[in-house]
């Protein structure tokens, strides 16, 4: 039986949602998707973790995720029922430059689902045992994580490309330390100076055939209230170092590497999401091919660049197998020399795989309100998806090969890496590379 | 379908004359199809002296076949704009990729060449074996509570036990495996009547039955193999400690539950929504909140198609109480639970709950191609799909009670999993 070709369609183009504004100043993005009967929503509030008394820090995670567990009107978790019984299920992130507080529901409750929504950001109680009982969770949350080696060399990595005195560099929800300081009355203040609702946006996406939007949309009409928005500047360079943290019982290195980039707006952006798929990304990936497939070394490698606020990072990385780490990682490090340019079927395929799938990853409502709150956070509108696929069409894969060259040095490569140091420092340091010991 | 009682996919089902079963969802508004094979073939048919194979093996269907190289599986599929992927649980091994209409014929092409032949080397063999390790690694081995899993399930079943062992396996296990196992697996298991496969897409059940007879129809037909029986393990509910370097005492107890097709199965599922799930349920409001005995409650169940499945509760105490104080707690709002049963109210949230996960599972045609095998395989039925919604919503108050009268207020094996500097 011979093998059959592929006949490839048309061209797919992300949804436009329908823009307003409401009284109190907050943007709403509605996406009307017949026939997708679950809705999602999300609340983009663009505020930033700078905004964090040091001393508190993880005051944001700690004010979003006690947030519904009791409002003005309907205290003592009894919010939590009401939107239980609508079918609803909320959700949340309190990140660096953004935080999201979503949910899905059932489409035709949509109307009930609002006006619970808006309590929990309107009116949320605060309850004092609620305040500490979240602080406790935090605490046991960096307690989880500082056990899990994966989190120990994606923090390590953070601290370096951006440094402790960078509030990025830090732990997002917050240490123990900054958590226990939390007060209620820090959580209260909190969300009076940063749940805005003048900056906020509201993405909702569903089938919204014969909901009155504007009857949904009346409890958050008066949301009002602004200066939540963060600094729009870039990260500062820091040199490159490699970093290895000794977990003396990991049975493997865990390795994280990279370094902040160009971001989504710059020319080279699409040639660099092209180029990062073939290097790292695709299951066929080189890095993938040779350090998974042909040596056995890991379950996988994995990365690419992911857009910021303003500028990007490339990253790549994966958990090895001890005796070869040093390994590894050399021939990672190698890999990103890109000693052979990238060839026209490499990108090809890369073109083929990031469009193609582009369909698949916008399958539901909730992939679609994820998507364009993405783009609402930083201030970009949905129709950058659109342009982003057809300016992914274009490069050449020469222009694929500079574009990597020019944004990724490997010298100015980051690397991260938690594992036991007894074994692994020896073996990077006759590898060549000469880690910075972290205990 | 805003009412999950009348949920209604078109199911067309058919069976290839060398017995492979085929069952096509036409959604001519999706924007890919799904193309779902269940091989009825897990853990559980392992020799418990040669555990993690199914698994092992798994990795090797990516390995090549007669006319497709090592890792061009996967790699065709993603240039083409699709994804794919594969698991192995205890019950069976499911290979999937989702793919643009254009390159169906392609995908179903690709899933014949490698149930009519194998083409490992010995160079293959040893790397995947090598990266099913690290797998095992990554996953459990490098991850705090990673032996958790396996300890649980050797509170209910013996180690010679179909159920006694993991999918993962045993690192001995995978580095005793030969090639000349590998092509025993392959020939015991990979036969076109031990297969389903489920098409969900823009795709008519013409059209999708023709394809599937061009390429898996030319598989040769082989006898349906036969599974080990299975008996009840009976093990006694039996309390061990241990200890790990763990950031916190948990406390897991856990009930032998029934099958996964039993008809108990889904009031208990909602049964552990009302108690465990999440900041209102009565665990957290009365062990968590009113009493302060711990920070946090959950509950799992880990279903078997064969025999018992395991059903378990987890708390974390609260610091200075042990996790020998905190299990009284839990059993008393069970016993309580199994006299008065649930409220109205919170027997709605609960339905309502399980019905919006329900449909979002079925929102994407990979997940509901995925379902449909699972129903397939666990009810012999690929509709119960278009009918659980309505079982849901047939359940009372009663039925609930009466699942936790039965099946959680016997005496639990306790599992004390502590940090390894604390006594009790």
């Amino acid at each position: 039986m011979t093998r059959p070709t592929v006949s490839h369609s048309g061209a797919w183009h992300f949804p436009e949602p329908q823009v307003s504004t409401l009284a109190g100043g907050m943007q709403v993005w509605a996406f009307d998707l017949p026939g997708q009967h679950i809705a999602a929503m999300e609340v983009i509030l663009p505020t930033s973790l700078t905004a964090e008394p040091r001393e508190v820090e993880g005051v944001a995670t700690v004010a979003l995720h006690c947030a519904d567990e009791g409002t003005l009107s309907h205290p003592d978790g009894r919010i939590s029922e009401l939107l239980e019984l609508q079918g609803a299920a909320l959700h949340g992130s309190a990140s660096q430059s953004q935080t999201r507080l979503g949910g899905d529901a059932p489409a035709h409750r949509l109307p009930a689902v609002m006006e619970l929504l808006a309590e929990v950001i309107l009116e949320p109680g605060f309850a004092l045992g609620d305040v500490e009982h979240h602080v406790e969770m935090q605490m046991a949350a960096f307690d989880s994580r500082v056990a899990s080696p994966g989190w120990v060399a994606k923090q390590a990595l953070r601290q370096v490309l951006f440094g402790d005195d960078a509030r990025e560099g830090r732990p997002a929800a917050g240490t123990p330390q900054t958590l226990g300081a939390v007060t209620r009355d820090d959580v209260v203040a909190w969300h009076a100076s940063q749940w805005v609702g003048a900056d906020a946006t509201l993405v909702v996406a569903g089938d919204l055939t014969g909901l009155d939007m504007q009857a949904a949309l009346a409890p958050l009409e008066g949301w009002t209230g602004t200066g939540a928005l963060p600094s729009l500047a870039s990260a500062a360079g820091r040199p490159a170092q490699i970093v290895l943290v000794d977990m003396p019982d990991a049975v493997q290195a865990t390795i994280h590497a990279g370094c902040l980039t160009v971001g989504r707006r710059h020319p080279d952006w699409a040639a660099l999401k092209l180029a990062g798929h073939a290097i790292c990304g695709a299951f066929a990936s080189r890095l993938n091919l040779d350090l998974r497939e042909r040596r056995g070394y890991t379950y996988g490698v994995g990365g690419g660049f992911t857009a910021r606020r303003t500028d990007g990072q490339f990253f790549v990385g994966g958990s090895f197998r001890v005796d070869v780490a040093a390994d590894a990682l050399r021939r990672l490090l190698d890999g990103l020399q890109l000693a052979e340019p990238f060839t026209a079927e490499e990108v090809e395929d890369a073109k083929r795989y990031l469009v193609g799938v582009a369909p698949l990853a916008n399958e539901t409502a909730s992939d679609i309100a994820r998507q364009a709150s993405v783009l609402a956070a930083v201030g970009e509108h949905s129709s950058f998806v659109n342009e982003h696929f057809a300016a992914l069409e274009l490069p050449t894969a020469g222009q694929v090969s500079a574009a990597f060259r020019t944004h990724v040095h490997p010298d100015a490569v980051s690397v991260a890496i938690s594992g036991p140091a007894l074994t692994l420092a020896p073996a990077m340091r006759a590898a060549g590379l000469d880690p910075v010991i972290v205990t | 379908m805003t009412d999950g009682t009348r949920l209604d996919y078109e199911l067309a089902e058919t069976t290839l004359d060398n017995g492979l079963r085929v069952c096509v969802q036409p959604d001519p508004v999706a924007p890919a199809v799904a193309i779902n094979i269940w091989y009825e073939v897990g853990s559980y048919d392992e020799d418990p002296s040669r555990t993690g194979f199914a698994h092992l093996f798994e990795h090797l269907m990516f390995q090549g076949s007669r006319n497709v190289a090592s890792g061009e599986h996967m790699a065709l599929v993603e240039a083409n704009g699709g994804s794919v992927n594969a698991t192995t649980s205890t019950d069976r091994t499911n290979y999937f990729e989702t793919v643009p209409r254009g390159a169906l014929d392609l995908a179903l092409w690709l899933e014949a060449d490698r149930m009519s032949s194998l083409a490992i080397t010995e160079a293959n063999f040893a790397a995947q074996r090598e990266v099913v390790k690290e797998e095992k690694r990554q996953r459990y081995d490098n991850q705090p509570y990673g032996n958790l899993l396996e300890l649980l399930v050797a509170q209910h079943f013996p180690g010679d036990h179909p159920y006694g062992h993991l999918p993962i396996g045993s690192m001995q296990h995978l580095d005793d495996a030969t090639l000349d196992d590998v092509q025993q697996f392959f020939s015991d298991w990979y036969r076109p009547s031990n297969a389903r496969l489920v098409l969900c897409g823009p795709v008519t059940p013409e059209e999708a039955f023709e394809l599937a007879d061009k390429h898996l129809g030319q598989v040769p037909a082989l006898d349906r193999p036969t599974h080990t029986a299975s008996s009840e393990p009976s093990l006694p509910a039996r309390n061990i400690t241990t200890h790990g370097a763990v950031p916190h005492p948990l406390v897991y107890l856990s009930w032998p539950t029934p099958p996964a097709a039993h008809d108990d199965h889904l009031p208990l599922d909602i049964a552990l929504s009302i108690l465990a799930d999440g900041h209102t349920s009565r665990l957290h409001k009365s062990v968590v909140r009113s009493q302060r005995l711990a920070q946090e409650v959950h509950a799992a169940s880990l279903p078997h198609l064969r025999s018992t499945s395991i059903t378990t509760l987890m708390a974390r105490p609260t610091e200075g109480i042990t996790t020998q104080t905190t299990p009284d707690a839990l059993r008393e709002e069970l016993h309580r639970f199994a006299e008065d049963g649930p409220t109205g109210e919170e027997l709605a949230r609960a339905v309502a709950q399980y019905e919006r996960d329900w449909l979002l599972q079925l929102a994407t045609v990979e997940g509901r191609a995925d379902l449909i095998n699972d129903a397939w395989l666990t009810y012999n039925t690929p509709t119960h799909v278009n009918t659980h919604a309505a079982e849901l919503a047939a359940l009372n108050e009663d039925a609930i009670r009466d699942a936790v009268r039965h099946h959680l207020v016997a005496e639990p094996s306790h599992l004390h999993y502590l940090p390894s500097e604390v006594s009790s």
